[in-house]
């Protein structure tokens, strides 16, 4: 080969090696990005004069003087539209033929109507919450207002793909009744109606959820994800820490020895969703540490899901600690099991705590192990010794749920994409923590 | 002496755990396989655990396991071997300090969130965009590796010709054969952005997610075991005249290969033991896609079967269709302690072969 193309070659291989880098730091970017955007909304957004209401009625929060004079500027420019809605049915009433024109486009007008501003004034209260109030948030808002103002149908004219969707303006179906001014109205008028504000909601870690998480936060969620998370460090550490320390200070080469280590990389590569059956067969069906699901059983089960990173990073604190530690201590007259709690130890402690810290991360994250022994998807906050016999939500298992089985997935998107940032961002969270002490532990080691 | 014992003890809880993971896995899969016998499930494939009478043909799902894994693994392994030559071998230390935490991240991240995120990101930008994306892709990847393809093909054709002729026949060659190459991979890409993707929830997405949840195992792993390859064998190559990515390709990567096999096996045992992102966003259709290879239609696989199914199938505890689920998780237990001991006999070979025994 010429000498050019060689260098060519050369130079365009680190190139594909640089690319290969950006292309997996373009695809942390790309995950996150949507992630953070997206999850910031659901404690930073426009809140409207629903949302002020429902904070007032259900949390007893804000200024219930203030929010009342909003209120009432948000009824008196919602007055006009409700006031041509009568007026437009009294037509009706008294036009047969109107009425069987339009009944049916009207009915549909008034159900889209009250799901943008909530219930008209006079009409019974309702049974549900999300039903008792308009639109909270101005971007859903703005959404609802869509479904108000055009009809949306599928064209299937064109076999070869899929329906295309049409929009169509809703007020042709009204063209040349008094209804037709209503959509000009309400367009223009929709902000006084709903009187958005920039809102900060960061009580929605800490707010418990409301009609399946319509309204209100997350702490359910957050509170399982953290009793299960300490838990499973509560069974793991001890475990973990001991066997790292029998394997570095006093077993051998021996043919056990080979088998245990195995063993531990063995159980570091079981399935995810392995771990969880065997959680319910084992700590639920045969041992019974509780009736059915419980926090219990879910943190012994994400314990020993656990076990396996907590011996491994233990193992190599102990290891880096340098030689000449222990051979002073030994040489002051220490035991081996002194030299080991009162020097080994104590030196190894950043390395070990870095592991511990990882795992935690692992543990909140996991899923699979605690949808049979732990999690349920809805559930009051849990008192401490409840965790010994209770079910509880979770945050990763909660996402699973509101992404694919509630009832109004697009409803409560904000929510969805608010559990995944505090689960992400408790996830990073720690491990920067470990990125920390890591850096720390090389800074010293290097005097 | 005690004392050793009780630590002895205790360190053996984890040989302990995997000892009962198997024995009750093995215990409640015992039934089934006793009841309905091995062929259906392996080969059969009607998959109607519900249905009267029932029918536990699980081909389709095993193959989906296998299909998606293999996507896995054709977006993890070309991205993370290189990545890992990059780290080790071409950038500064300084850098590399800066990248190790992005890799780290990828791998700190929980599995739900990365399904969430094929779910409500990827597969709506997928059933939209879909055509475009994939012709996108055919460019991005194709240019550059067809680039070098000529290069290098135009290189060995021109060494054909005379000295004095070489160079007019190379840059011939060259035009020839990159107008060839970029005519294809247009029409490829022409190609491929007609194509409409009916379910953004398919086996493309989900192996897209599993490859880059794989991505830190392999990176990690490989650049672990290129690090091991000692100085003398890239010096000695410099010596003679190597240029940085011959002595890579000709020498590291072949020194460091059971390195390199071992963090492919465990990328994939990542890919196939990971249920929320497929749970999620495979599509959890028990079918084999025609044509077989076709990633645009929706799978099913092991480990989504049994997080799916087992809600439905826990109030029958004792039943088939329970039973099943675990002979499921036999299976998948049986394969990733295959995938774990013939990794381990690959590092502890090369160990040894490292130290000269």
């Amino acid at each position: 080969m010429q000498l050019s193309t060689r260098k060519v070659l050369d130079r365009s291989f680190s190139g594909l090696g640089m690319v290969s880098i950006v292309l997996v730091t373009c695809s942390l970017v790309v995950f996150l990005a949507p992630i953070v955007w997206k999850g910031f909304q659901a404690f930073c957004f426009r809140g409207t004069i629903e949302y002020r209401r429902v904070m007032l009625d259900q949390f007893d929060r804000g200024n219930a003087a203030r929010i009342e004079k909003e209120a009432d500027r948000a009824r008196a420019a919602r007055q006009p539209l409700y006031d041509m809605l009568e007026q437009f049915e009294e037509q009706l009433k008294q036009d047969r033929s109107l009425r069987r024109k339009y009944r049916r486009p009207l009915r549909e007008l008034k159900m889209r109507i009250t799901g943008l501003l909530g219930p008209a004034p006079g009409e019974p209260q309702r049974v549900l919450i999300r039903e008792q109030y308009g639109q909270t948030r101005w971007d859903r808002a703005r959404v609802k207002l869509q479904d108000v103002l055009y009809k949306v149908s599928y064209d299937y004219s064109d076999p070869s793909v899929p329906g295309i969707k049409v929009q169509t303006p809703r007020a042709e179906d009204f063209k040349g009744t008094s209804l037709e001014s209503l959509f000009a109205y309400l367009e223009e008028h929709v902000e006084e109606m709903l009187q958005p504000r920039r809102t900060v909601y960061w009580r929605f870690l800490f707010d418990k959820s409301m009609d399946a998480h319509f309204f209100g936060g997350i702490w359910p969620e957050m509170l399982g994800t953290l009793y299960l998370t300490l838990g499973a460090i509560l069974f793991a550490v001890p475990t973990g820490v001991i066997s790292a320390i029998y394997l570095v200070e006093y077993a051998g080469q021996g043919r056990l020895i080979g088998l245990l280590r195995t063993c531990i990389s063995t159980l570091a590569g079981v399935p995810s969703i392995v771990f969880g059956l065997f959680g319910l067969a084992f700590f639920i069906n045969a041992v019974h540490v509780s009736e059915s699901k419980s926090v219990l059983a879910g943190s012994l089960t994400l314990a020993v899901l656990i076990l396996p990173v907590v011996i491994r990073a233990s193992e190599e604190a102990i290891r880096a600690v340098p030689l000449t530690y222990k051979e002073a201590a030994l040489s002051l007259g220490a035991g081996k099991w002194r030299t080991i709690i009162t020097v080994v130890l104590p030196a190894a402690l950043p390395g070990i705590l870095t592991g511990i810290v990882i795992s935690m991360g692992r543990a909140a994250g996991e899923t699979a192990p605690i949808i049979f022994t732990a999690a349920v998807s809805v559930g009051q906050p849990l008192a401490v010794l409840d965790t010994l016999s209770q079910p509880t939500p979770a945050l990763p298992w909660n996402i699973y749920n509101l992404a694919t089985e509630h009832e109004a997935v697009d409803e409560i998107r904000h929510v969805q994409y608010g559990m995944v940032l505090t689960l992400v961002g408790l996830v990073l969270l720690l491990n920067l923590g470990a990125i920390f002490l890591r850096a720390r532990i090389s800074r010293k080691l290097k005097g | 002496m005690a004392g050793h014992g009780a630590l002895l003890v205790v360190t053996s809880s984890s040989a302990i755990a995997v000892l009962f993971i198997f024995f009750f896995i093995f215990r409640d899969a015992i039934p089934f396989f006793k009841e309905r016998g091995f062929l259906e499930l392996f080969s059969g494939a009607r998959w109607y655990p519900s249905a009267d009478p029932p029918s536990f043909g699980a081909f389709p799902i095993f193959f989906g396991t296998f299909l998606v894994t293999c996507g896995a693994v054709f977006v993890a392994v070309p991205l993370g071997v290189s990545a890992a030559v990059c780290l080790s071998d071409v950038l500064s230390f300084g850098f590399r300090q800066m990248v190790k935490p992005i890799i780290e991240i990828l791998a700190a991240i929980p599995s739900v969130a990365y399904g969430f995120f094929a779910l409500v990101v990827l597969a709506p930008l997928f059933q939209e965009q879909g055509g475009k994306i994939l012709g996108g892709a055919v460019l991005v990847v194709g240019v550059p590796l067809s680039a070098l393809a000529v290069l290098i093909a135009s290189d060995m054709g021109s060494n054909r010709f005379s000295a004095r002729r070489r160079k007019v026949a190379r840059v011939a060659l060259i035009a020839v054969l990159g107008g060839i190459s970029l005519a294809l991979l247009l029409a490829a890409a022409s190609h491929f952005s007609e194509i409409g993707i009916p379910s953004g929830t398919n086996a493309l997405n989900v192996s897209l997610i599993l490859g880059i949840m794989a991505l830190p195992t392999v990176v990690s792993v490989s650049e672990d075991a290129l690090q091991a390859v000692g100085r003398e064998l890239r010096e000695g190559s410099y010596a003679l005249g190597a240029t940085r990515a011959e002595t890579i390709l000709k020498v590291v990567i072949p020194a460091a290969g059971s390195g390199i096999c071992a963090a492919v096996i465990l990328g994939i045992m990542r890919a196939i033991g990971e249920t929320m992102v497929v749970w999620m966003a495979s599509g959890n259709a028990s079918q084999v896609p025609s044509p077989w290879f076709n990633l645009l239609e929706p799978v099913r696989t092991l480990t989504a079967t049994i997080a799916g199914d087992m809600g439905e199938a826990d109030q029958v505890t004792g039943s088939a269709r329970y039973h099943v689920l675990f002979a499921m998780a036999l299976s998948l237990l049986v394969i990733s302690l295959g995938c774990n001991l013939v990794s381990e006999r690959i590092v502890a070979r090369a160990t040894r072969r490292a130290r000269g025994e």
